[in-house]
């Protein structure tokens, strides 16, 4: 079967799923105003990759087997749609193929026909980790074992893009205790499954005019809290049943990319705020005044350090047993850790830098009204060569990634990944070679 | 006159005001969908503290005189809902007051315009904006070298009965659903930029005058996903004066260079001090917002969390005591006028804002992705959904909507439209960090630092003869 197109994509995913959003049920996630912006985002990157060639396959679900095929694959991910990262994350599975076979050959076999099946069909798939709750109600739990299948109840929350995909790979949360064998639970579910709910949330704009909105209005995916209320599941698509030890190795290896991704993300995202920073700045014609000078190094301080993080991921990475290259936890971690917890100075000099025209500034429609134009243009201009019109497209800018519904969402989402700061400055220290630092210092201290 | 009721309010914004938001001209502001809450909330704030006796007047338009009368205002304002165009209207009136004896020295007709000018405020009960942030053009320009001469408000005519103003005013909060704009200039002007240092007040409707809105208003139909926004929210006003008339009486400085600051200076302390009375107990709610959804989520024994929390405690500890101690070392103007410590409102503020982007990480670590992603009440409220949403949000101590409730209000101050709002005015209203830094230092005492670093090491006047100046020094 050939690739999809983005028209192909959009009729694939209008297939009767209980979405809900506002409260209400929506018929045709393609058709809702809000779920749109993400639909179109992901048809974008289908059209992008399209080929007639029945034999071409979108890269998302290569798995790399270089530094530079992975530098290559992160690059891509980074241009396409938020699917295009949660997919190729479930393409990491393919690793852990050997390992699930030696407790349950079955297990190997339908898990690899799924990614087969993913990637021969040119499908998108999210993956449905975080439990909904804290309570067992809350826990996606097998609630009846059958000949054919199991069935699930439960919860899993901050499911992304979950109405707009065609698979939910559905995984543990975490380790397992023993004794909790129905947690232990991993399959595939299709969101048009009896029985699933999805509840999306979205940081698409929903003012007339979207220009004000510049990032949210393309690139916004649904942020879903997926209901089981006794879904069945077929036994070809179940993976893992009850072997409460392997939960962790599933959970563990899907977050790899996911991590990986917000890493990379990171020291993208440090270049752009350096980047608008110092614009704004020259826009306002104080780049050389020393208290801009000294917040703009400290940014540049901060995204040099972030992009010093990724590289390092990038540089040290590993190749595992089954040929795939992945990026270097520990230094993964640390970039995360490190970007994220002075995420929030930076932001804050970078609203130092551009004033409070960030949050004030008018919208596109009222540049547009004639009674208006001439001022806006007037008065937003600050020197020949600036105009009003740029200035403006600078700020609401910078307003849309870190001063309203979609900055804020941005930044919890991207602080969660991998779980939240001080966890992920813990992984750091857990998955850092202590044994060559530790030798070090011996050797320093001429010691045994 | 009586006070205004909130209806008469309303009323009274139908003035033939011009103003806009998002390219549409707004015809009456208490019935724009984006602005109504606004001028509800501004009509609730009327009828609070309505009193139909003719000698009763808003206690934001008292001027204290002490640090007793600062507190009988403050307690006076706590007995009444309050709202952006209250605080506005006190801080404006304050820094004019504040400001009085010192113009009052250039011309005693400024300060008399002042007195008179707060008398009539007072009187009709109107609200009042803060007007001061000029467009500013190329920022290391002087204000006469720009490319364009009206980058900042300026004088381009004069009669005998007043000037005729012309320039563009940023970031002018709630000044649409107001009556009057009180202009001061930005900053400091110095000989040649004469036209530049002008003080004045004209009404909102003014001829010549146009605001552009932005509000961060929540947009929607159901504005229950925004449990403070969807309730209280305020325009800020893009103000455009476009040769507007203003009469001798509402001049309050008028060409005389030297004293450009003085307001500016005035304004910008009062506006860091609006929040010192309650400052503590501010931080007190944040540190209560990150327990709670510690407890909400099953974590709070957890000592990691333990640890943020106390960061926390610390933090509103010396808010608190930075709130108190301005107070404290309150000083007088030469009219009489209280005025509460530039350094310590100027330290408070600065470190409110420092700490902010530690205490927003430690609450969304806390908080986890449910901040951003909790269904809405009306996805709560579907029968399809309220069962299953109801079960899966419940936890030990509270029900499902304390938690969604608890997610929601965080969300919507943190990490939402009124969240960047919040986060990028409590850092730049009153001056950016660098000017809470520069006044900071300006209002310490580093003399009296210095001469207690010379005594404890034993130099200056402090030095001894020969063995006695290496003994071991008491602290």
């Amino acid at each position: 079967m050939p690739m999809l197109t983005g028209e192909q994509y959009r009729a694939s995913i209008r297939d009767g799923r209980a979405a809900y959003l506002d409260g209400k049920r929506v018929g045709d996630v393609t058709a809702d105003p809000l779920l749109a912006v993400s639909v179109d985002w992901v048809a974008k990157t289908y059209d992008a990759n399209y080929s007639k060639d029945p034999a071409q396959r979108n890269p998302m679900y290569a798995l790399p087997s270089s530094a530079n095929e992975l530098r290559a694959q992160m690059a891509f991910l980074a241009a396409s749609d938020f699917t295009a990262a949660t997919t190729a994350g479930c393409m990491t599975l393919r690793e852990i193929l050997p390992d699930l076979g030696k407790i349950g050959p079955a297990y190997k076999e339908r898990l690899e026909r799924f990614l087969d099946r993913c990637r021969r069909d040119d499908r998108r798939v999210a993956s449905a980790v975080e439990d909904g709750g804290i309570t067992a109600a809350g826990k996606v739990r097998v609630v009846a074992r059958r000949e054919d299948g199991v069935v699930l109840r439960g919860a899993k929350r901050h499911v992304l893009g979950a109405s707009v995909v065609h698979e939910l790979l559905v995984v543990p949360s975490g380790p397992v205790a023993k004794d909790d064998g129905d947690a232990a639970i991993a399959c595939a579910i299709e969101p048009s499954a009896k029985g699933l709910k999805i509840v999306n949330t979205t940081t698409a704009p929903r003012a007339e005019d979207d220009r004000h909105y510049p990032v949210s209005r393309e690139f916004s995916v649904p942020d879903c809290f997926v209901m089981f209320e006794d879904v069945f599941v077929p036994n070809e698509r179940v993976f893992l049943c009850g072997e409460t030890a392997f939960a962790g190795t599933i959970v563990d290896t899907l977050g790899i990319w996911e991590r990986a991704r917000s890493a990379s993300e990171m020291a993208d995202r440090a270049e752009l705020v350096l980047g608008l920073a110092q614009t704004i700045a020259e826009m306002n014609g104080v780049e050389t005044v020393e208290h801009i000078r000294n917040k703009l190094s400290m940014i540049t301080v901060w995204a040099s350090m972030c992009r010093a993080g990724w590289d390092r991921a990038l540089a040290n990475a590993k190749t595992t047993p089954s040929g795939t290259v992945r990026p270097d936890d520990s230094a993964v971690y640390a970039t995360k850790a490190y970007g994220g917890e002075r995420y929030n100075d930076m932001l804050s000099y970078l609203h130092d830098i551009s004033g409070a025209l960030v949050l004030t500034v008018p919208a596109a429609s009222d540049y547009d009204n004639q009674a208006t134009h001439k001022y806006m243009e007037k008065y937003l201009r600050t020197m020949n060569g600036v105009t009003g019109e740029a200035r403006m497209k600078i700020f609401h800018l910078i307003r849309d990634i870190s001063a309203d519904q979609y900055g804020g969402w941005k930044k919890v989402t991207e602080q969660m990944i991998g779980g939240g700061l001080i966890a992920q400055r813990m992984n750091a220290l857990d998955h850092y070679p202590l044994d060559g630092v530790k030798a070090m210092a011996r050797a320093a201290a001429k010691i045994e | 006159m009586p006070m205004m009721t909130g209806a008469q309010y309303k009323q009274s914004l139908k003035d033939g005001r011009l103003t806009y938001i998002d390219g549409d001209q707004v015809t009456d502001p208490a019935n724009h969908p984006l602005l109504k809450t606004a001028v509800d909330v501004a009509a609730r704030v009327y009828d609070s503290f309505y009193s139909a006796d003719p000698g009763a007047y808003n206690p934001t338009y008292i001027i204290p005189r002490s640090l007793e009368e600062f507190r009988e205002r403050q307690e006076k304002l706590s007995k009444g809902v309050t709202d952006m165009s209250l605080g506005t209207t006190g801080v404006s009136l304050l820094a004019l007051t504040s400001a009085a004896a010192t113009l009052g020295t250039l011309n005693p007709e400024y300060k008399d315009r002042i007195y008179a000018y707060v008398d009539y405020c007072r009187e009709k009960d109107v609200r009042c904006a803060e007007v001061i942030t000029d467009s500013k053009g190329h920022r290391k320009k002087r204000p006469n070298k720009q490319s364009d001469p009206d980058f900042y408000v300026h004088v381009v005519d004069r009669n005998p009965n007043g000037v005729f103003i012309t320039g563009a005013k940023m970031h002018i909060s709630a000044a649409s659903i107001e009556h009057e704009l009180v202009i001061m200039p930005t900053k400091a002007m110095y000989p040649g930029e004469e036209d530049y240092a002008i003080a004045c007040a004209v009404p909102v409707n003014a001829r010549g005058v146009s605001i552009i809105d932005m509000t961060y208003a929540p947009r929607g139909d159901d504005v229950r996903h925004y449990p403070i926004s969807g309730k209280v929210n305020c325009p800020e006003g893009f103000v455009i004066f476009d040769n507007v008339f203003v009469p001798n009486e509402r001049i309050f400085l008028d060409g005389e260079t030297a004293h450009a600051a003085t307001l500016a200076h005035s304004l910008g302390l009062w506006e860091r001090a609006a929040g010192l009375g309650d400052a503590g107990e501010h931080a007190d709610r944040e540190v209560g917002m990150a327990a709670l959804l510690a407890e909400a989520n099953g974590v709070a024994d957890d000592a990691r969390i333990k640890d943020q929390l106390a960061n926390l405690v610390v933090y509103a500890t010396m808010c608190r005591a930075a709130g108190e101690a301005a107070m404290v070392n309150a000083t007088k103007t030469a009219d009489g006028n209280m005025l509460p410590s530039p350094l310590f409102v100027s330290a408070l503020k600065y470190f409110k804002s420092e700490f902010r982007a530690k205490l927003l990480d430690i609450q969304h670590d806390i908080a986890g992705d449910q901040l951003v992603n909790a269904p809405t009440v009306a996805d709560f409220e579907n029968p399809e959904l309220h069962d299953g949403l109801a079960s899966m949000f419940a936890a030990p101590g509270f029900t499902p909507e304390d938690r969604l409730r608890l997610f929601h209000y965080v969300r919507d101050t943190t990490a939402d439209a009124y969240g960047g709002w919040a986060f990028v005015t409590g850092q730049l209203a009153g001056g950016g960090q660098h000017a809470q830094r520069i006044v900071t230092m300006r209002q310490y005492d580093m003399e009296h630092a210095k001469e207690i670093a010379r005594r404890a090491v034993g130099i200056g006047k402090y030095a001894k003869k020969g063995e006695d100046n290496w003994k071991p020094l008491s602290i």
